[in-house]
């Protein structure tokens, strides 16, 4: 079945609902509305009121909630309108949902939700990726899945996990991508990445919707008889660090891409993973292709300017080829 | 620059002082704060608010407390003899005030009332236990004691049933106490040993039980736990059950917006939030004054459109009966309640802090209100529930239990330093989730899964 990249995440949640009577949504106008992309639209009719509730515009309420929930044995999807707005609830997820395993031994089975990043024209505060800020969070696991099958995969994998998960949903995929989804009922495995595309000149780690952009760069670069490896880690905590490896091992040469700026970003990081587990494997520098150290700016032009284009890819694979 | 404040009673905005002005009419009645507002019908009978005008709002705040102290707490700039000017803070009113009786509990039995003394006295003995500790160089970081606020800890607590939640804040170790933790667990927690509810990986009262005594762990953060207990709440109600779930705040802690977002969340959500504010005069060294401008933030229940209600902290009584009160109407699923405590912080912030800035005159003005020798004047003295020879028995008893638990604290072990590791996540099977309280039972399909219209908002 062809599902849209938003179809299968509604698709996941609404099957986890039917088979799991503690899975219920709460968030900011996700009721009869249907949320603001339209994510639950039908939840509240099938599950009623109960549970698919509309919230006050409350962040720390909503996630404080989720939490408390939590502790009872329910499982909670809770909707953030857009990812822009974690931060409101960043001393609940950060000192009270992340820590409470390790300090007090309470799982916290909850997934947080929204959509996230650029390439809409959303502005600095609706195009933001800030999935950073929970990767340098121990206990907590975050998503960013860059297709329909691995979206409603993951989804459904967060929910059933014993721990709290932010799931970030690149909204320029929402109805953009579309792909075959399995009619059954399956779960993409929280932490493992995935071979986009083979290939055996370099290797490009990257997730969401810069996937979809270094996939497209690959095929320009094809041309030039440059094979390309797409690894997509689908989960951006705990990374997969065994799949960073072996890319690394068998092309020796590497680009990290992602939206988010630049500094303290996951290129560093990974770059600094390369360096621990695979450092004689390279043949050449590692490179980095991300957002501008700014805040994303709202015009077409200065936003273009901002976010890593395919273009970028295709000079940057060109140069690290050669060298 | 100091803030002198002006010294009239009238603040500026017409409002009566804080801390209460209201004369009670006769013993043991409630005096009730009312206010009217709302919009005279259009056609009606002029502007005035009339009984018979249905868009009439009629709030009150009932006051359980049989006095009602009458001072406030101001920063004042004087000059030392070499000209510099020094800021302190200066107290004014009513300080001589003779010491109210305790209020007869409309609830409690003669053994409830001996149990929640006990539970008292528990409390206190064991914060003098730890201070003797902290002096002793036994506990890591500092003590905080809930010293002159024993009745508010332990009487609330004691209102709630096993079903129902808690989640105490710094002062209130004693509810621990009442919910079945051991002394010797708030112990090891100050001596960060391996031994403590954490395994040494957190102090003080932080640590929880979502098992046997539906405990959450209180964070640092204040404000934090208002929003969780609503959603413990809401998860027991999608469970089938109404159940109560009791947290406590300061005059302090309460200026955080999470308070504002959590208790609003449970009045919307109508979930049974008892939410008892620990007015104890100061946040660390900043005088209540200086936090809010209500006159009781009891008031601020109006603005939520839920029950407030205001009490003496220091009377086990009126804190018994008012969270009663606030517990039954939570199981009754009628949603939450603000209960004010009024009471005193008789100590510094923490062990630390002598509280050099709080004048001298406050602490004489509830010393004389201890809760404690209040309750044991009451029991033994007017009540006459137990003899002096059965109250000197039940202290030696709780000293004896005291010291038991502090030996069983002082003989755990510290952890390892590899006992740090581990725990971030709940990996390979080491909790199964499930409803606590029963499946929810669930709406049966009524409407099928069909593809969404296309989205309107950011394309
Ligand atoms: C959000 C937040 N800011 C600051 C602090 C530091 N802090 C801890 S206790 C305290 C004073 C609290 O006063 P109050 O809420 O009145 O409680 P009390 O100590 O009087 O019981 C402060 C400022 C904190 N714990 N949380
Ligand atoms: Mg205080």
């Amino acid at each position: 079945m062809q599902l849209t990249y938003l179809e299968a995440i509604r698709q996941g949640i609404w099957e986890e609902m039917e088979h799991d009577p503690t899975v219920f949504c709460l968030g900011e106008d996700i009721g009869i509305y249907g949320g603001a992309f339209k994510v639950t639209d039908g939840f509240i009719d099938r599950f009623g009121p109960e549970r698919v509730i509309d919230t006050p515009i409350a962040e720390s309420a909503i996630v404080g909630a989720a939490f408390g929930a939590s502790l009872t044995g329910m499982r909670p999807v809770a909707e953030f309108q857009f990812m822009d707005f974690i931060p409101c609830a960043m001393n609940q997820i950060s000192n009270m949902v992340a820590k409470t395993h390790y300090l007090w031994g309470a799982p916290a089975p909850l997934v947080l939700r929204g959509p996230s990043g650029g390439y809409v024209h959303g502005g600095p505060f609706h195009s933001q990726n800030p999935e950073m800020w929970f990767v340098h969070n121990p206990g907590l696991k975050v998503i960013c899945p860059a297709t329909p099958y691995d979206a409603k995969g993951l989804i459904k994998a967060a929910i059933r996990d014993n721990n709290p998960c932010l799931f970030f949903e690149h909204k320029y995929l929402y109805r953009r991508i579309k792909g075959e989804v399995p009619a059954e009922d399956y779960v993409v495995p929280i932490g493992k990445a995935r071979i986009a595309r083979e290939g055996r000149d370099l290797s490009v780690i990257t997730y969401a919707a810069m996937v979809h952009s270094a996939l497209e760069a690959a095929d320009m670069l094809a041309k030039e008889s440059i094979d390309v490896e797409v690894l997509d880690l689908r989960t951006v905590s705990p990374l997969d660090r065994e799949a960073i490896a072996q890319t690394v091992k068998k092309t020796n040469r590497v680009i990290i891409l992602h939206e988010h700026s630049r500094t303290g970003g996951l290129a560093g990081e990974i770059a600094a993973i390369i360096n621990e587990e695979v450092f004689d494997d390279l043949d050449g520098p590692i490179v980095r292709i991300t957002g501008l150290d700014s805040a994303i700016p709202f015009s077409p032009p200065q936003e273009e300017h901002y976010l890593p284009k395919v273009s970028d890819i295709v000079r940057e694979a060109r140069r690290l080829k050669a060298y | 620059m100091a803030n002198k404040r002006t010294k009239s009673k009238a603040n500026s905005n017409g409002n009566r002082p804080r801390n209460g002005v209201r004369a009670i009419t006769a013993h043991g009645a409630a005096d009730a704060i009312v206010r009217r507002a709302g919009s005279p019908k259009r056609t009606g009978e002029g502007v005035r608010p009339s009984a018979a005008n249905t868009d009439l709002r009629t709030y009150s705040i009932p006051d359980y407390r049989l006095e009602h102290p009458n001072f406030t707490v101001h920063q004042s700039v004087e000059k030392d003899k070499a000209g510099a000017e020094h800021v302190h803070y200066e107290v004014e009113g009513d300080l001589d005030a003779p010491v109210p009786p305790i209020r007869d509990s409309k609830y409690l039995s003669k053994q409830q009332a001996i149990e929640i003394y006990r539970y008292m006295l528990l409390n206190r003995k064991m914060e003098t236990a730890l201070e003797n500790l902290y002096k002793q160089g036994k506990v890591v970081g500092g003590v905080y004691f809930g010293l002159g606020q024993e009745a508010c800890s332990c009487a609330s607590a004691y209102a709630l049933d096993k079903d129902d939640w808690f989640a105490p804040m710094i002062r209130n170790q004693g509810s621990l106490l009442v919910r079945g933790f051991r002394a010797s667990d708030t112990m090891m927690q100050y001596m960060a040993k391996a031994g403590s509810p954490t395994k040494g990986r957190d102090g003080t009262s932080h640590f929880g039980d979502i098992e046997k005594r539906n405990m959450v762990s209180p964070i640092s953060m204040l404000g934090d736990l208002i929003p969780v207990m609503s959603g413990v709440a809401l998860g027991a109600r999608l469970q089938g059950r109404n159940i109560a779930v009791m947290t406590w705040i300061g005059d302090g802690g309460q200026s955080t917006g999470v308070t504002y977002e959590g208790i609003n969340f449970a009045a919307v959500q109508n979930l049974g939030l008892v939410l008892v504010i620990e007015s104890n005069e100061w946040a660390y060294s900043t005088p209540s004054e200086m936090q809010y401008r209500c006159k009781d933030l009891a008031e601020r229940a109006i603005g939520y459109g839920i029950p407030g209600v205001i009490i003496d902290g220091t009377d086990a009584c009126q804190v018994y009966d008012a969270a009663y009160e606030a517990v039954e109407r939570a199981h009754r699923g009628e949603g939450p309640t603000m209960i004010e405590a009024k009471m005193m912080r008789m100590k510094g912030h923490a062990i630390h802090d002598a509280a050099a800035y709080v004048p001298k005159a406050l602490f004489d003005f509830w010393k004389k209100r201890d809760p404690i020798a209040r309750f044991e004047n009451y029991l033994v003295r007017e009540k006459k529930w137990l003899t002096g020879q059965e109250n000197g028995e039940l202290i030696s008893e709780v000293e004896r239990v005291i010291e038991e638990e502090r030996e069983i604290a002082v003989n755990s072990p510290m952890p390892t330093p590899e006992s740090a590791e581990g725990g971030v996540s709940c990996e390979d099977g080491c909790h199964v989730i499930k409803p606590k309280y029963g499946m929810p039972k669930v709406k049966k399909g009524t409407s099928r899964y069909k593809e969404t219209e296309a989205a309107v908002h950011l394309k």
